[in-house]
């Protein structure tokens, strides 16, 4: 009771800031105005970019409205002394915080149940000028990991987690995948996506010729053929649906044509999908995984909030947050430093070790960046766009996970702020 | 209790209060008095658990005073009006009750005979930030008792009030009394404290100087008063000759007048 009147009233006080308004009126223009935007390229691109705008742009802007609410609201309770009508009831310290929490958590759910809703109109819209085989984004596939990843024949060289296989079938990379046809509800032909790193000696080329074969290996039923890879763009082909009627096994088998392609793969190169599933319970599940992303820096903005004052914990609030996000990239960066060498067939001798200066950055940048990937939290986890975008139906695991990241993270600064709030006196 | 603030650093700073020494008994209404910065309001809200002792426990109605159940039975009000501006005083009220978990009827109730009692009923609906400083100081006094408590602690009640509103706020304070309720009241106007409190508390610089029953310290042993109606100035020398012809030292003799607050309340209810 005690919670949820606090709750209610911070969600009361917070609705009523301008600032939010401001800052939803601001994402539901851009939203609005989102498919009226010219495009050009692809013939969804309209429609990945009413995806982009309303996750990269919309609910950015919705979260920093969120975390300056909810980073200045105990400061002003503290400096305006409201604090003093709370505290002096039979309410312990830790009901502000889980109160404010829960507040904020409401004014979070409305805000993504409302700009959701609004986003699915403005996707019907934008949907409703794209040829119905170009709505390929509005599937929400199911996703099948490989069960077993091999070599057969010579790997060429290894390094950093990639294996290169040279052309002419000197070795061929298998990927066999189980139970990828005994999901309910099966109503949709299996597709496979390859994402292979291909380079070639000749020098710069655009496409390389790659032997794909999908094979039954219970039954023995599959078909194999040449089929022209573009670099850097993954490539998606059909399963025929009576390679795998009678046994739901099948190996997809891949390797350069020519001596002069060289092929890196790792396990998680090739990926099939099966069992199309509903986009509204997959975009739901977006949404959800948002909520859960939304709270988690609410819960840091209170936290901080408990110790802060407003100005300073919205900085560092905000700093969180674009660390959350950025983390990732962090770690490209340095990984990219050690992996210099990745391209190695297509660059000359001397370019193929990486720089002092990039070592001497890669060294110093390294260990700080541990701590802050082990401290900060990383929204990464929360990233449902990557799924949308591909048409994916989002796993459960990364639903289970997100759930569960933000519930440890969630615990650690409940904890913190307890025992900062605990010692807190108000003068 | 003790209590030192300190600096940044840890380092001791001031001393608010040495070495507080004090019980309140039930149903008492018991001042506490002192110039700015002698440490009644750090005294309260040492009670109230905003503060931390540095030495010194505190009980409240027999539990200790960190006890969150004991907050159940007091009602406090601060020495400004730090209430949320942008509710009305229907709301605000209605906030504060739940933090007391008291069911939605009788959370109606209770505002609805409050609103009365503090006059503000013509005004239930107005945002806060439209109050005058007289008519928050009368929700801040509704929001203090909407528990009903058995201990009232109220910093400057009557602090920019009316001398209507003054008056209100002292029957109220009376009326407490007459419930059963402790009043613990902080002021720094002697008056409105001599005509309320049955026993006061002085305080100096974070020290408590006297303690006592207001009768009793107010008291002048060695003077006697009369008061008498209907005397010529014949009788009055008279009785002046005899009072020295006993040794007595006649100290003043003059016709006793009324309090401002007195004339002011009188010609105010007489226009109203």
């Amino acid at each position: 009771m005690v919670i949820l009147a606090i709750a209610c009233h911070t969600f009361r006080d917070a609705i009523r800031k301008k600032v939010l308004h401001v800052l939803i009126g601001l994402g539901i223009l851009i939203m609005v105005i989102t498919p009226f935007i010219p495009t050009s390229g692809e013939p969804d691109a309209r429609l990945k970019m009413v995806f982009v705008v309303f996750f990269q742009v919309v609910l950015v802007l919705c979260n920093i409205g969120i975390i300056f609410l909810s980073a200045i609201s105990l400061p002003r309770e503290i400096e305006d002394k409201t604090i003093f009508g709370i505290l002096s009831k039979p309410v312990s310290r830790m009901d502000v915080i889980v109160g404010k929490i829960t507040g904020f958590a409401f004014l979070s759910a409305l805000l993504l149940a409302i700009l959701s809703l609004l986003n699915i109109v403005v996707i019907q819209y934008a949907a409703s000028g794209i040829p119905t085989e170009h709505r390929g984004i509005l599937k929400a596939r199911e996703e099948f990991k490989p069960s077993n990843f091999s070599i057969r024949g010579k790997i060429h060289h290894a390094r950093g987690g990639i294996a290169w296989i040279e052309g002419e079938k000197t070795g061929v990379a298998v990927w066999s995948f189980t139970d990828v046809n005994k999901k309910e509800g099966y109503r949709y032909s299996p597709e496979v996506e390859l994402n292979l790193k291909l380079e070639s000696s000749k020098g710069f080329t655009d496409v390389i010729p790659l032997m794909i074969g999908m094979e039954n290996p219970v039954t023995g039923q599959g078909i194999a053929e040449v089929v022209p890879a573009k670099l850097d763009e993954s490539l998606t082909l059909h399963i025929d649906p009576a390679i795998i009627q009678k046994s739901d096994t099948v190996n997809i088998s891949v390797f350069p044509v020519l001596k002069t392609d060289y092929m890196g793969v790792t396990p998680e190169d090739v990926k099939i999908f099966s069992a199309q599933k509903g986009f509204a319970s997959n975009y739901a599940k977006a949404a959800i995984i948002t909520f859960f992303k939304f709270l988690l820096i609410v819960i840091i903005a209170v936290m901080g909030s408990t110790y802060l004052s407003a100005p300073v914990n919205i900085v560092s609030a905000l700093v969180v947050f674009l660390c959350g996000h950025v983390l990732d990239f962090m770690k490209d960066f340095s990984l990219l430093i050690e992996h210099y060498d990745i391209h190695e067939h297509i660059l000359p001798a001397a370019q193929r070790n990486p720089g002092s200066l990039l070592i001497y950055v890669d060294y110093l940048i390294k260990k700080p960046l541990e701590w802050i990937t082990f401290i900060l939290p990383d929204f990464k986890r929360f990233d449902c766009l990557k799924f949308i975008l591909n048409g994916v139906y989002i796993p459960s695991e990364t639903m289970r996970m997100s759930i569960g990241y933000t519930a440890v993270y969630a615990g650690i600064c409940l904890l913190i702020s307890s025992l900062i709030l605990r010692k807190r006196e108000f003068f | 209790m003790t209590k030192v603030y300190r600096d940044f650093w840890g380092r001791k700073k001031i001393h608010a209060l040495t070495n507080l020494n004090l019980t309140i008994e039930r149903g008492e209404i018991f001042g506490l008095l002192g110039p700015n910065g002698s440490g009644k309001t750090t005294t309260v809200k040492l009670l109230l658990g905003l503060l931390f002792p540095t030495s010194g426990k505190s009980w409240l109605l027999g539990y200790p005073s960190s006890d969150l159940k004991v907050k159940n039975k007091v009602g406090f009000l601060p020495e400004e009006s730090y209430l949320y501006k942008f509710l009305n005083a229907e709301e605000i009220l209605d906030f504060y009750g739940k933090l007391f978990d008291i069911s939605k009827k009788e959370r109606k109730e209770r505002i609805d005979r409050l609103i009365q009692e503090v006059g503000l009923a013509p005004h239930r609906r107005r945002p806060l930030s439209q109050y005058s400083k007289g008519m928050l100081r009368r929700i801040g006094l509704a929001q203090a008792i909407i528990n009903d408590p058995e201990l009232v602690i109220l910093d400057e009640p009557t602090s920019g009030l009316d001398p209507i509103g003054c008056r209100e706020i002292k029957d109220m304070i009376l009326e407490f009394k007459r419930q059963g309720k402790t009043v613990v009241l902080c002021s720094h106007l002697l008056a409105e404290v001599q005509n309320v409190c049955d026993r006061i508390a002085i305080f100096n610089k974070g020290t408590l100087q006297v303690v006592g029953g207001v009768k009793e310290l107010l008291s002048q042993k060695d003077v006697v008063e009369f008061l008498v109606r209907n005397l010529s100035d014949a009788d009055i020398h008279a009785v002046e000759a005899f009072i020295k012809d006993k040794s007595g030292d006649v100290l003043s003799i003059s016709h006793p007048s009324s309090t401002l607050e007195e004339i002011f309340v009188k010609i105010i209810q007489n226009h109203s």
